[in-house]
């Protein structure tokens, strides 16, 4: 063997070890780009003279930004640098409950047909101009304009006309009376923006208590302290990092190493690995996010309403809240109205207990003595392949033989290809009023309706709950929702995810959204 | 002449010609004299023993799952720990062994048999058959080999008999190369050409003749697509095609524990130190191979 | 021919290499095996020692002790190497390195490796002077001209400009040539420089290195397995046998009377130029070569020696005869006084003539042409040119009678290969009339029918290359019976026997393979396969010439008798005259695809001699030591047949060039009653005759 074959062979195996250290530290998440070092992000704070009070940089990591114009905005790092730019008229406190920020004070009249807001005063945009009534109908008419195509525009189409009813005050009429308008007002492109902005998406020109600094695409924004902001002591930092993370391994990592101060939205696991770690506080709030395993109610197996009872009576949602998701958030009880939505939720009816036996004798009595075979579609994101793998096992026990089948997500949800299937996982993220979930999923007609669920008395409470304003009829009407779900639903809803942030420990005054993107970091100060 | 004769009947006395089984036992036994193909081959011969016996020494089943027993480490009743869904770890190491060696060892076999034929024939017959053939490997080489499984797997869709047929389409090129140049060499020499004049057969000339002269080569190359072969089988269960959940596979192992390092980093160390260590091992086999069976011979 | 020294001139002053009782051994599975044993030579400034010896006699691996180059398998056991008096074994290996190139060079057999590929020729010597003697580099590749001038290259400034495979083979041997001088060593080991090349330019190699060491006293080690070659270059000869220096003595002494049983058997195993095989039956030496390194105890030639008694199988000490000559044999004395005499060549019976019927006709060409089409090039396709091709055989006329064995005798790059390919049916574009036993040859293989296929058969010169090693002796020899013959297996097998005997070999060769058959038994193989199916003609392409002479003589016989016994006619196609002359009963002479001479073998080596003939039979060297009248040394090679020049293809080279005719016209066939001989010159007979007169005096017969 001459030298040069023997130096190639060598190479050969050299390849596969690098290969395998590749692997390896990709798993561990070294080979992921480092921020820069802390020291180098304070060289760059350049102190404003309009900052007297505002102390502190907190360095957020969080996923790089695509879409600045608000308009646009959906991811968490989008919404969440936002939301400090600029400022809604309502806003949602960690509690879903809708409290003021630009709007100071609202009137609902006409039978919830006008809501009447009154702005606060003395606030300003960065640019110097004052804010008017007219920039908030510029917004919300720029929003629900069907010509512009936005994003809002259908959830706004039941605004017939907005209009600066004074200096400060702003007038919504509504063609039908809307329980969750003030909600829908909340909505996170919902960010009031200068009268006649032509460049949304780069000028960065809001009311917000933090104004943008500097804008490194795919490295970090920078943003500092609105000095002038409308709320006397807002902010208390002097300044917000965020530096985009792709990997929230790497993100977890520079925690850690002390690169960056905070990390909202990680993985259970990572989250589970930071609970001993000293000078980090871990918070975890519970959302009404959910996995969903559905079986379509339109054909066979699923149109005998016995197998879905079978699968129920087979899941043992305690387990899989251990295994798959270590035990943070919430079981879920089939629907989903969540605990989070605390008026609404209800744990009245009960959910039957995991019966191995019961579900056998349903299967044999749908004509299924020797057990099933199914296949169990899954994306292959978040705890959903490890969600079917246990429900294999729990089925299993039932006789119910699935084969798990993984895919991509792009794949799974490319050409409404999960609409087709038969027994499918469906991850669905938190919102923050009910009443979402059954008008796309569930009610007959619903857009995504997965399971081909159609049930008249189901559609006729879900327009109940959708449209009166008797909040005790409502209520009644989702506690009956939940009993219909449980009794018949196409559904099981085994957990709600819970929402994790880590944050070091010399910061205070953090307080996690369900949607992470929301937090509201103006009262979050450095530890005295 | 007639002494001749007689010195050469002497001859012939102290030599008997050795049958084939000793042949392979005094190649095995050449191998063995080279140290890292000793390794090498011993690890081998250890995993593929494991993938035999593996269900039946394993102490747990592959997908059972004891839910107070999730993420444990290390220890005397889970000697490689549990993973976050409470399956024991060793077990299913030590039953993905014969997932990872029956798909890639088939895989590699279907190939090798595929692109033997491809290669001895169009090499033999050269002209535009040969370059036609070779033109349309060319442009399959062009993709890299993960990228082109990544493709047909999109086309064809994931199952296992999918990851069979993309080993066969990723590596037969590459075998029928390789033989195909071993060939060139071979079919110009004296006894092709004397075989040619006896008339004999294709057959005869391609598997007789010339075959047995590229088995060294071929024996070599099975030996390195076997590696490949585990390295891809791994390598699309960790991108998480090719084979589903909850399969043992080592690949797909990496890739679920791998969102729990932080937690359960024995779930992820030990299905890669398999991986790598088959990978090395097959690798170093080759090598030993190569050396033992394209040297010359005493 | 080369050597015109005094021969009674003995050494005086300190011999330039000294070794004394050296021993080398390779380790192999374990054990270290002894490849040379107890050698002593010495060479005195000037003088050529010649060291024979046939493969895996322990010759190179004394070369490469000496030049301590043993690799890490070799191991000097025992014995001194003393280089101008330093003991070489005493020097680290850096001392070492200084040695080689400066000292001692070493020219090496194959030039196509010596060179590196990737340097200019004039760069790679430049290097040598400018490391080795510390030269400045500028100076070096000035040097490195008139060093390429010196080893006679016409055009020293191109070759120094060129790269090695921009040169002819002759061209790359003179230009190590000059590498291995350049630095003015004291000795200079040769090892069979000219073995590869044509015998033409190996006469040119040869007459220069006898040039270059006389004029510069270097000591050289000729090593060497061609006898002819040592008794025309060398002064002393050194007689190798496994592992161990059998007999040492002048040149002239030692091929005048051979002591030892080997050296006599070896040499009257040798052909004789113009030797036929009607006046004698070839001797052969019987059994082969001991493996290198197998310990025997007693005399290492014991086994193969037809005067071997009882004595022999006790280790013969060395012994001295007269002063320079050595001698390991317990018979020397006997064969010295002539009590025992050994068995002599001429009175053997002598292998059957048959009688060649004129009238059958065996194979008959008529314009004959092989074509190798070269590749067109995109720029030709898009001209619509049509594609060329190379003619390497050329409008060729040939008959072969029934029974006959003709002699086809060429330079490589002649076409002799080409023409036999043709007719096998396996060259890539043949054109003209063949026809075999009077019925037409299709030029195709594939478009030849079974009983076609088994009339021709060949034996090629690689045994290596004929027998596919993974098939048995059995396989190999009963295919032809099942393919051609049409038998079944178990009759094909029942008759392997038979055709192992008539290839006189033991039965018991059926199950080997053929990695355990030597190079002469893989020859019988192949022969016996060639005859299984009784072909009507047999091409053997250079059948001989990878042999040892030992085994060639038997190889020679086997195929006479064979060819006897089936009645077969032979074209048997070499580069040796000597084999040629002694087989043939028709000789062609082959030059560039066309032939320029064709006579009864008898004819053939009297004059008149067409030019290139009569330069192919004084470059042959022959055994004899007494010089000689110059021989022709052709200027050039043969040109390649991509631009075969007009006229007469031969006039580029031709010693003989009558003038602007040769260039243009194509000579015509001169001959005469009485002789078998035509030849194609435009020198007519009888002027041919007497310019060559002096050749005719018998002086081409060799003693």
């Amino acid at each position: 063997m001459n030298t040069y074959r023997l130096i190639r062979d060598r190479g050969a195996i050299a390849v596969v070890i690098v290969l395998v250290v590749l692997l390896v530290s990709a798993c561990a998440g070294v080979g992921s780009p480092q921020p820069a070092p802390a020291t180098q992000t304070q060289e760059q704070v350049v102190p404003s003279e309009a900052v007297l009070e505002s102390e502190g940089v907190l360095r957020v990591a969080m996923q790089p930004i695509v879409q600045a114009d608000p308009a646009f905005i959906s991811s968490d790092s989008e919404v969440l640098v936002a939301n400090h730019v600029y400022d809604y008229l309502v806003d949602i406190d960690p509690s879903s409950n809708v409290i003021p920020r630009l709007a100071v004070d609202w009137k609902v009249q006409d039978g919830g047909l006008t809501y009447v807001f009154k702005l606060a005063e003395g606030v300003t945009f960065h640019d110097g101009s004052r804010l008017s009534a007219e920039d908030v109908v510029w917004t919300f008419n720029r929003l629900r304009d069907q010509a512009l195509e936005l994003p809002t525009a259908d959830l706004y189409s039941n605004i017939s006309t907005i209009e600066a009813s004074g200096e400060l005050e702003v007038t919504f009429r509504l063609k039908q009376p809307n329980p969750f308008f003030l909600y829908d007002l909340s909505d996170n492109h919902a960010l009031v923006l200068k009268a006649n902005t032509q460049d949304a998406a780069s000028n960065f020109n809001g009311t917000g208590p933090f104004k943008v600094a500097r804008y490194s695409p795919e490295d970090r924004i920078l943003l500092e302290a609105n000095g002038d902001y409308f709320i006397p002591d807002l902010p208390k930092l002097a300044e917000i990092e965020i530096i985009f993370f792709n990997d929230e391994n790497a993100a977890v990592d520079a925690l850690r190493g002390g690169q960056v101060d905070l990390v909202m939205r990680m993985s259970t696991a990572l989250y589970t690995s930071l609970q001993d770690e000293p000078g980090i506080v871990t918070t975890d709030i519970p959302t009404n996010g959910f996995d969903l395993v559905r079986l379509r109610s339109d054909r066979t197996p699923g149109d005998d309403p016995r197998i879905i009872q079978a699968l129920k009576l087979a899941t043992d949602r305690e387990a899989i809240l251990q295994l798959v998701q270590q035990g943070y958030g919430a079981v879920g009880r089939d629907s989903p109205i969540g605990p989070m939505y605390t008026q609404y939720y209800s744990e009245a009816f009960p959910l039957p207990a995991r019966d191995v036996e019961a579900a056998r004798q349903l299967l044999r009595e749908a004509g299924y003595p020797d057990g099933m075979e199914l296949t169990l579609h899954t994306p292959d994101t978040g705890g959903r392949p490890d969600l079917a793998v246990v429900l294999k096992e729990q089925w299993a026990e039932a006789g119910i033989n699935v084969q798990v089948s993984v895919e991509p997500e792009s794949v799974y949800y490319g050409d409404n290809g999960w609409l087709e299937v038969d027994l499918g996982i469906t991850g669905w993220g938190s919102r923050p009023y009910p009443q979402f979930y059954l008008d796309v999923m569930l009610t007959c007609d619903a857009v995504w309706n997965e399971s081909h669920f159609c049930d008249a008395e189901f559609d006729s409470l879900a327009i109940t709950a959708g449209t009166s304003l008797d909040e005790v009829q409502q209520a009644e009407a989702y506690h009956k929702i939940q009993q219909i779900l449980i009794e018949r639903g196409p559904v099981i809803i085994p957990y709600f995810f819970a929402q994790f942030a880590a944050i070091r420990d010399q910061f205070q005054g953090f307080e996690l959204k369900a949607f992470a993107g929301r937090t509201d970091f103006r009262a979050v100060s450095l530890r005295k | 002449m007639r002494r001749e004769a007689d010195s050469l009947t002497l001859f012939a006395q102290n030599g008997a010609a050795p049958g084939r089984g000793r042949r392979l036992l005094s190649s095995l036994r050449r191998l063995y004299a080279v140290p890292s193909a000793a390794f090498g081959a011993t690890i081998v011969i250890v995993f593929l023993a494991l993938a035999i016996i593996g269900p039946l020494i394993a102490p747990y089943e592959a997908n059972q799952q004891e839910f107070q027993d999730a993420r444990q480490a290390p220890s005397k009743a889970h000697w490689f720990g549990t993973d976050h869904l409470g399956r024991d770890v060793f077990s299913r190491v030590l039953l993905g062994a014969s997932e990872v060696l029956w798909l890639s060892g088939a895989g590699t076999l279907l190939a090798v048999l595929c692109g033997t034929g491809i290669g001895l024939t169009s090499g033999y017959l050269g002209g535009w058959v040969d370059e036609l053939v070779m033109r349309l490997f060319d442009s399959l080489l062009a993709l890299p080999a993960l990228l082109l499984a990544l493709l047909m797997l999109g086309a064809i869709g994931t199952s296992v008999t999918s990851v069979l047929f993309v080993i066969l389409v990723v590596y037969t090129p590459i075998v029928a190369r390789v033989v195909r140049s071993a060939v060139l060499s071979i079919k110009t020499r004296g006894f092709v050409e004397v075989a040619r004049l006896q008339g004999e057969s294709l057959g005869w000339i391609l598997f007789r003749e010339i075959l047995p002269l590229v088995l060294p080569t071929l024996a070599v190359e099975t030996a390195l697509r076997f590696s490949y072969s585990i390295f891809l089988v791994a390598s699309l269960g960790f991108l998480g095609v090719g084979v589903q959940p909850p399969s043992p596979n080592w690949g797909l192992m990496v890739k679920e524990a791998r969102q729990s390092v932080s937690l359960t980093p024995w779930a992820l160390y030990y299905p890669v130190a398999a991986i790598s260590l088959l990978v090395i091992s097959v690798n170093l086999m080759a090598d030993g191979l190569k050396r033992v069976l394209q040297s010359p011979v005493e | 021919m080369f050597c015109n020294h005094p021969l009674n001139k003995l050494p005086e002053h300190l011999p330039t290499l000294n070794i004394e009782g050296l021993t080398v051994a390779y380790r192999q599975n374990g054990r270290w095996l002894e490849a040379v044993r107890d050698v002593s030579l010495h060479i005195q400034p000037g003088e050529i020692y010649g060291l024979v010896g046939e493969s895996g006699s322990g010759k190179t691996t004394l070369a490469l002790a000496v030049l301590r180059y043993l690799g890490q398998y070799g191991m000097i056991l025992q014995g001194k190497i003393e280089l101008n008096g330093k003991n070489l074994l005493d020097l680290q290996p850096a001392e070492m390195r200084k040695i080689w190139g400066r000292e001692m060079a070493y020219l090496p057999q194959n030039s196509q490796s010596a060179l590196n590929p990737t340097l200019r020729v004039g760069d790679q010597i430049a290097e040598i002077l400018h490391y080795q003697l510390d030269m400045g580099m500028k100076r070096a590749q000035r040097r490195a001209v008139d060093h390429l001038r010196e080893v006679n290259i016409a055009d020293p400034e191109r070759v120094a400009s060129s790269y090695p495979h921009q040169l002819s083979g002759g061209m790359q041997q003179r230009a190590l040539i000059a590498m291995a001088l350049c630095s003015n060593p004291t000795l200079l080991i040769l090892d069979e420089p000219t073995t590869n090349l044509d015998v033409t330019t190996q006469a040119a190699i040869l007459e220069l290195l006898v040039e270059l060491i006389s004029q510069r006293q270097t000591a050289a080690l000729y090593i060497t397995h061609n006898l002819a070659v040592v008794a025309q270059m060398c002064q002393r000869v050194g007689v190798m046998y496994a592992g161990v220096m059998l007999e040492e003595a002048a040149a002239a002494s030692l091929f005048a009377k051979p002591l030892h049983p080997y050296t006599h058997g070896m040499l009257s195993s040798l052909p004789r130029l113009g030797e036929g095989k009607a006046s004698a039956r070839l001797q052969s030496i019987g059994g082969q070569s001991p493996p290198p390194g197998q310990l025997t105890s007693g005399c290492v030639f014991q086994p193969r020696c037809p005067l071997a008694i009882e004595v022999c199988s006790e280790n013969p000490a060395l012994s001295s005869p007269s002063a320079g000559r050595h001698i390991r044999c317990h018979r020397w004395e006997a064969i010295l006084k002539g009590e025992i005499s050994l068995p002599t060549a001429p009175g053997m019976e002598s292998p059957g003539r048959m009688e060649a019927s004129d009238k059958e006709v065996a194979l008959s060409l008529e314009g004959v042409a092989v074509r190798y089409p070269l590749r067109r090039t995109p720029l030709d396709i898009l001209r619509r040119e049509p594609g060329r091709s190379v003619r390497a055989v050329d409008e060729l006329d040939l008959v072969i009678a029934s029974g006959q064995t003709f002699g086809l005798v060429g330079e490589s790059g002649s076409g002799k290969t080409s023409l036999a390919r043709a007719i096998l049916g396996v060259a890539d574009r043949t054109e003209g009339k063949m026809e075999l036993l009077g019925a037409p040859l299709p030029a195709q293989l594939s478009s030849r029918k079974r009983e076609t296929l088994r009339r021709v058969q060949i034996v090629f010169q690689n045994s290596e290359e004929a027998l596919n090693p993974y098939l048995t002796v059995e396989e190999i020899l009963l295919r032809p019976l099942v393919t051609l013959l049409g038998l079944s297996r178990q009759e094909a097998r029942d008759r392997v026997p038979e055709l192992l005997r008539a290839v006189r070999l033991p039965a018991a060769y059926a199950v080997r393979l053929p990695t355990q058959l030597s190079g002469g038994e893989k020859q019988r193989v192949a022969i016996g396969r060639a005859f299984a199916a009784r072909p009507d003609l047999l091409v053997c392409d250079e059948p001989v010439s990878a042999l040892d002479v030992s085994v060639q003589a038997s190889i020679l016989n086997l195929l006479c008798d064979l060819q006897v016994e089936n009645r077969s006619s032979l074209l048997f196609i070499s580069h040796d005259l000597a084999v040629v002359g002694y087989l043939a009963d028709v000789i062609g002479v082959i030059y560039l695809g066309q032939l320029v001479e064709i006579a009864n073998a008898d004819d053939l080596f009297k004059p008149p001699f067409h030019p290139y003939t009569e330069a192919l039979l004084t470059a042959v060297p022959t055994l004899e030591t007494q010089s000689r009248q110059k021989g022709i040394i052709l200027s050039g090679e043969i040109p390649s047949p991509t631009e075969k020049p007009g006229g007469c293809p031969f006039h580029t080279r031709c010693p003989r060039l009558v003038g602007e005719i040769c260039k243009t016209q194509a000579p015509p066939w001169q001959r005469r009653e009485g002789s078998s001989k035509r030849y194609r010159c435009h020198i007519p007979w009888m002027e041919l005759q007497a310019a060559q007169g002096k050749l005719a005096n018998g002086e081409i017969q060799a003693g």
